[in-house]
This record gives structure tokens, sequence and C-alpha cells, in this order.
């Protein structure tokens, strides 16, 4: 090839991708071009053909090498000697000289040169496509004709980005790169243009590449630069390069909102049913131990009562045993009618120790007392005297069985025993606010109330309000004894009983 | 006989009194009290052949009128509504008591049992009986064996082992000695298994210090040292079994 003398530039390439026995000369200020051919000097010249088209429009076809013509040369000044011919020249000024040369024995096999007089185009994106994942396979979102700059989402079901070139006869010319502007690296270079799906108006097939989306490690600004390939090697100055260069920003999110809400919605989910199921865990196991505990504060209660039943019945057989002589007294003096009245009153008593029965009402306490102290009276000649303020109904409202007949059988055998018919033991039933206050009053020499070891019935009456106080946990069971030479008197206080 | 009568309760010396009256027309009553104190003047004071004395009386026992008396020439008749303790230990001195309410027929017995003894003898018995509750309960060492004719006090750990004899009990001590007592085998079992005796049999109360060894012949027999044999009943084994392993 021989440019004119009005050439200021030439650039020539001739390495791209798909494209062998290509090499693509850009003569932008040329009129006229000459083109000459050498062949190596054992070459069959013979054989070899050539065509030269000038845009689309052939000037010479599958023309043989006028063998006449031929000289040795030193091409390029090479050492080599070439044999060589001039083709011919041709104005190339705004045109395309195509030049392909071929043996007859390999006619596939041309060599092309392509010698443009014309301004190489910028390229153009025609359009931008996401790939994304569906049910059946996958599908594509397009962008046509994007702006310099394009916002760009991609969601975690977007996989590629397919970017559409405008077709033109040189795409193999065009380089593509995608800058990080962040970074300002490149991540990303091709210069491998694909044809297949995407189809011009003229029906002919655009070039597009392929992009996986990871090369996006992040958002941000990514700039896709689309420019010719090669010139740039063949010293085309950064600035008269810009000229042949497209760039589009894309704006890229990867949208960690969407990949998060996606992942968020599942974490929820098994954060959510973790949660739940440590929940029903936790639940079971409160329930368990509530059930656990239930049943231990049942036994505990149970044991109580046992214990309740086993003292209460520790405190009588010694009145009972006395009281029955009691009776045999009666019955020795003949006094029947008294002897019958005090054996009812003794089944009585003796059919409220058995009886298991917890609760019963301050009228049966009452009445319970009343037998037992008119019981005790025949031992020892003493008074005795049951009061209750209006306060409490008798009827209704009930106390722990046997409660105060401990008390007041501690108030006979220490306090009034000794002073006969000078003793006196008052019961008083009375209401404070909401508490039972139930007193033991008599008129015995009383007793030290700082002595530890008050006999076997001052410990029994406190185990009892211990046990009674962890059977009935709400209402406390309050204790107080006053004792003086004049006498004692036991407050027995049950806490918001009534 | 001439009785004073100590019981903190009227109607239980009313009621005494009544059936005394009653049913023991040897006896003359010749004075009551109410508590201790009372109770050893009157006795210093008419020195009676016979005293009806209850044990718990309020925060007092009848046994510390006893204490309180320097001598005791006189028979005593322990009356009790319920005393574990204090009938525990008139029982280790072979002495008579009475639960209330008082069983005529008991009283009888009793009367005429003391109506026969020698106060002597009772004075014994009544010092051993107050050494005894000097010591801690089950810790008893000696017990008094109510002979034909004689009280013996033997140390526990003389006796070897006990045989019933329908209502009585024989007891055979160290040296090949032997006892018949007039009181059932029950008793002396109830009294002397706090102390470690062994119940075998029905017939048979064994102290564990003079085991030899359990053979297993028709279906366990125990070997005492002193080579007789004691039978082991079925119900027994187990518990046998395991006090012989504890020791």
């Amino acid at each position: 090839m021989c440019v004119d003398s009005s050439a200021k530039n030439v650039y020539y390439a001739n390495v791209f991708p798909n494209q062998p026995n290509t090499s693509f000369s850009y003569l932008p200020e040329v009129n006229q071009v000459s083109i000459q051919i050498n062949f190596r000097k054992h070459i069959q010249i013979q054989r070899f053909r050539y065509t030269i088209i000038s845009d689309n429009k052939p000037l010479v076809v599958n023309q043989p090498i006028n063998e006449a013509q031929l000289k040795d040369t030193h091409a390029g000044g090479d050492e080599e000697i070439f044999r060589s011919t001039t083709l011919g020249a041709f104005p190339v000024k705004g045109k395309i000289i195509t030049v392909l040369v071929y043996s007859i024995e390999k006619p596939l096999d041309i060599e092309k040169s392509v010698l443009y007089g014309k301004p190489i185009p910028k390229a153009e994106i025609k359009a931008l496509l996401k790939r994304f994942a569906t049910d059946k396979g996958v599908s594509y979102s397009p962008i046509t004709d994007p702006k310099e700059r394009t916002k760009l989402t991609f969601t975690e079901k977007d996989d590629e980005l397919t970017i559409v070139k405008d077709k033109s006869d040189i795409d193999y010319l065009y380089y593509t790169s995608i800058k990080d502007k962040q970074s300002n690296k490149i991540i990303f270079e091709s210069t491998a243009w694909q044809y297949g799906g995407y189809v011009t108006e003229t029906n002919e097939f655009s070039p597009y590449l392929k992009i996986d989306k990871n090369i996006f490690k992040k958002s941000g600004d990514y700039e896709i630069i689309i420019q010719p390939s090669s010139l740039s090697r063949y010293n085309m100055p950064p600035k008269e390069m810009e000229k042949y260069t497209v760039r589009y920003t894309l704006a890229i999110t990867l949208d960690q909102e969407n990949y998060s809400k996606r992942e968020l919605l599942i974490y929820a989910v098994v954060v959510a049913l973790s949660i739940g199921l440590a929940f029903l865990v936790i639940l079971y196991f409160i329930k368990k131990r509530n059930k656990k505990k239930l049943l231990e504060n049942e036994q505990q209660k149970n044991t109580a009562k046992l214990q309740l039943n086993s003292i209460r019945s520790q405190l009588n057989p010694h009145f009972m045993f006395n009281a029955l002589s009691g009776i045999q007294n009666l019955m020795n003096k003949n006094d029947i009618d008294n002897a019958n009245q005090y054996l009812a009153k003794f089944a009585r008593l003796t059919r409220n120790v058995l009886d298991d029965k917890e609760l019963i009402s301050l009228s049966q306490e009452k009445k319970l007392l009343d037998d037992y102290l008119q019981m005790e009276q025949l031992r020892f000649g003493f008074k005795y005297e049951i009061k209750h303020a209006e306060g409490p109904d008798l009827d209704i409202t009930e106390i722990p069985a046997m409660l105060l007949q401990p008390f007041v059988e501690n108030a006979v055998k220490h306090g009034i025993s000794k002073r006969a018919a000078d003793g006196k033991i008052t019961i008083t039933f009375a209401r404070q606010k909401n508490d039972l206050v139930l007193t033991v009053n008599d008129n015995g020499n009383g007793f030290d109330t700082g002595k530890k070891n008050n006999g076997l019935g001052l410990q029994l009456s406190n185990s009892r309000i211990a046990l009674l106080n962890d059977i009935y946990k709400e209402n406390r069971f309050t204790l107080a004894i006053q004792s003086s030479q004049k006498g004692t008197e036991i407050s027995l206080t049950l806490t918001d009983w009534l | 006989m001439r009785a004073v009568l100590i019981d903190d309760e009227i109607s239980n010396l009313e009621n005494l009194q009544a059936l005394l009256k009653k049913h023991c027309p040897q006896v003359t009553i010749i004075a009551t009290a109410q508590n201790v104190s009372d109770g050893v003047n009157v006795i210093e004071k008419y020195l009676p052949d016979l005293l009806f004395l209850d044990i718990q009386m309020g925060d007092q026992t009848g046994f510390e009128v006893l204490k309180l008396l320097p001598t005791r020439n006189f028979e005593v008749i322990f009356v009790t509504a319920y005393d574990q303790y204090g009938i525990q230990a008139v029982k280790f001195a072979a002495l008579d008591y009475l639960l209330k309410p008082v069983d005529i027929e008991e009283l009888k017995d009793a009367v005429n049992k003391a109506d026969r003894k020698l106060a002597t003898q009772t004075a014994s018995q009544l010092d051993f009986l107050l050494q005894q509750l000097k010591k801690p309960e089950t810790n008893a060492s000696k017990i008094a064996l109510q002979m034909q004719s004689e009280i013996r006090y033997v140390t526990l750990s003389e006796i070897v082992r006990c045989e019933a004899d329908n209502t009585y009990t024989h007891f055979f001590l160290t040296g090949n000695e032997k006892i018949l007592v007039s009181k059932s085998l029950k008793e002396y079992a109830d009294l002397l298994r706090p102390n470690g005796f062994l119940r075998t049999h029905q017939s048979h109360l064994v102290n564990p210090k003079y085991v030899k060894s359990w053979l297993k012949e028709d279906g366990g027999i125990l070997l005492l040292i002193t080579g007789e044999k004691i039978p082991i009943s079925k119900p027994n084994k187990e518990t046998v079994k395991k006090a012989l392993q504890q020791l």
C-alpha cells in the first residue's frame, strides 16, 4: 500500500479476534491509495486471484496477477526479495477499499486488507440487557438506547449483563473495556463480539458482549468504554483517540436491599422460627418446671398437712384418757345424765381429731372448743368464755381445723389447771381490717416466753404455725405470745383471711 | 391397807376413791393430794401402806414425790392416762401401774398384789426406778425381774435369751442360770427391743451379744455361744438378718 502525500496519519493493525488474515489501515486524510502486492519468491503467483471492492462496489473481481508486471523488490526495506506488482491506485477518501487475495487452491483462505478512508464511527450501545433467572429458566430485561449515564440495579436474580452494539462493518475493531470509576481499574475487557440473538431493523445481527454480573463487586459508577482497538498501539494520541471513543456510565446498584430483603425475609423467617422454637422449648421447660414446682408445692403442702395431722393427734392422748377418766368418775358417782352428756362431747371431740377435715367454720371451732373446755372443766374447775364480735361471720368464716385447740389446751394445762375455780380462760374471735385475730387468754401464772424449751405444747404450736404458713402461702399466720405472772395471752393472726 | 391418793385432777381422785370403796374394801383412803408438795406432806404425815400415784401432774411428775421422800416404806401403784416414758421406767422396775380410765379388774389385781408384797422389796424397786429415771431414755442397763418371792436386778448384758412359757417368761442368764418371771415374753420384748434384743420367734427373745452364727438348717436357726439353737420364724427373718448385719 502506498498512500499519497496528503496522508498525515496512517494507522495500521492486523490482529483481531476471529478475523484471521485481516489487516486494517485507517487512512483518514488520504485521497488516493496505491495497492501493491508482494509475494515471497517460492510462491506460485499464477494461482492467486484478487478482488478489490470500494465500499460495497467491486472494482476488480477474481483477477489473476499480471505476472509480466512482477518485479523484485525489497518490500518495506526487508533484506528478503519479494516479487511485487501494483494492483492499481484507487481513491480512498470517504471510501472503504477492501482487497481480497486468495489462492485458487484455498479459495476460502482470503487475505483481506481494509483501507479505511472514512472516519471511523463511534460505537453506539443499542441496548443493555440484564439476564435474570425465572422459574422456567432465564429472561432478559432490556434498556434500549441507553443514555450516557444509566442506572442499573442488579438483584440477586440477575446474573449477566449484555451490551449490544450498533452494527458496523468493522465491529471487530471495537474494543470494549469496563472501568470501576471508584478504583479507576479496568475490570473487564473484550473485543470478542458475538452475533446471534440481536437483530437490527435491517435484519442484521448486532454484535454483543456478555458480562458476568459478578465483576461488579459493589455498587457505584462503572464506565463502559468502547473504542477502536489497536489504533492506540500505533500511537494515536489519547486526545485523538477520544474522538473515536464512547463512554457510558453505569450507575450500578448491587441490590443489597433487594438481595437482603430476600435474605432478610429468609433470615427473618429463620430467626422467627428459631425464636419461636426457642420460645416453645423455653415454654416447655418453664411449663415443666412449673409443673414440677407445682407438684413440689403440692407435695410440700401434702407433707405439711400430714405433719400437721400427726402433730394434731399428738396433742391429745393425755387429755383424752383423762377425759375418759372424768366420765368414768361421773358414772361412778351415778351422775348418769352428765356421764351421757360428756361422753357425747368426748365422742364429738374424738371425731374432730380423727376427721381429716382441713377447714372448719368458726362456729364449728367454737363448738369444738366448748366441748373441749367443758371436758377440761370436768377435770379442773375453772371458768371460760368464748367471745366474738360482730365482725367475722361464724358460719361462713373457715379456719384450719383444730387451730386453736392446742393453744387452749396449753392454757388449761399450764395456765389455769393449778388455779382451779379461780382460773379463767377467754377466747376471742375478732376482725382487724382483713385479718382474723384469734386470742386465747388465761389468768394462770404465765411463763417465760424467752425460754426456749417451753414444753412440748408450745413447740408443737410453733411448728404448727410454720406448717400452716407452708400450706397457706397467701395468708401469713403470726403467733404472738404475751405472758406475765397475771396470765398469758396468745394471739394468732390470720392475715388477709377475711 | 391405808392408802394415799395423789392426782392433780379432782375427778380422778373422786373416781379412784369410788372404785376403791366399791371394789377394794381392804383399802382405806386416809388422804388425797393434788400436787407434789401436798403429796409429800400427806405421806410423811400419814405413812400409808399404799400409794396411788399419778405420773403426769401438770408440769410435774409423780416421780418427784418419790424423790422428795427420805424413806419409801409403802407399796406404789402408778396411775397414768398416757405417759410412755414414765411407764417404760416403771416397767423396767417391775412396778405396778394402772391406766386411766381405770379397769376394775386391773385395779383389784394391783391392790391384791400390793397386799401380798413386802414393802422392803418395793423400796428397792423404787430406788431402782429413780436410778433409771436419771438415765436417758432407752439406755437402761439393768432390769428388775419379779420372781416368785424376790426381785432380781439383772444387767442386760447378763441376759442370754428369753423364752416364753405361756404367760410366764424364762430368762436364761450367763452362767447357765435360769429365772422364771410371771410376765409374758411380749412385755419383755417391748421393753428390751430398744436395747437391741432380737425377737427371733414368737417364743424367743435373744441378746445379739450371744449370737455365734446363723445356721441355714430348717430355714434358719441362730446358734448361740452357749451352744443353744434358737429358731427363727419366717416373718422375723429379715429383721433379724438386718439387725445382725449391723452389729
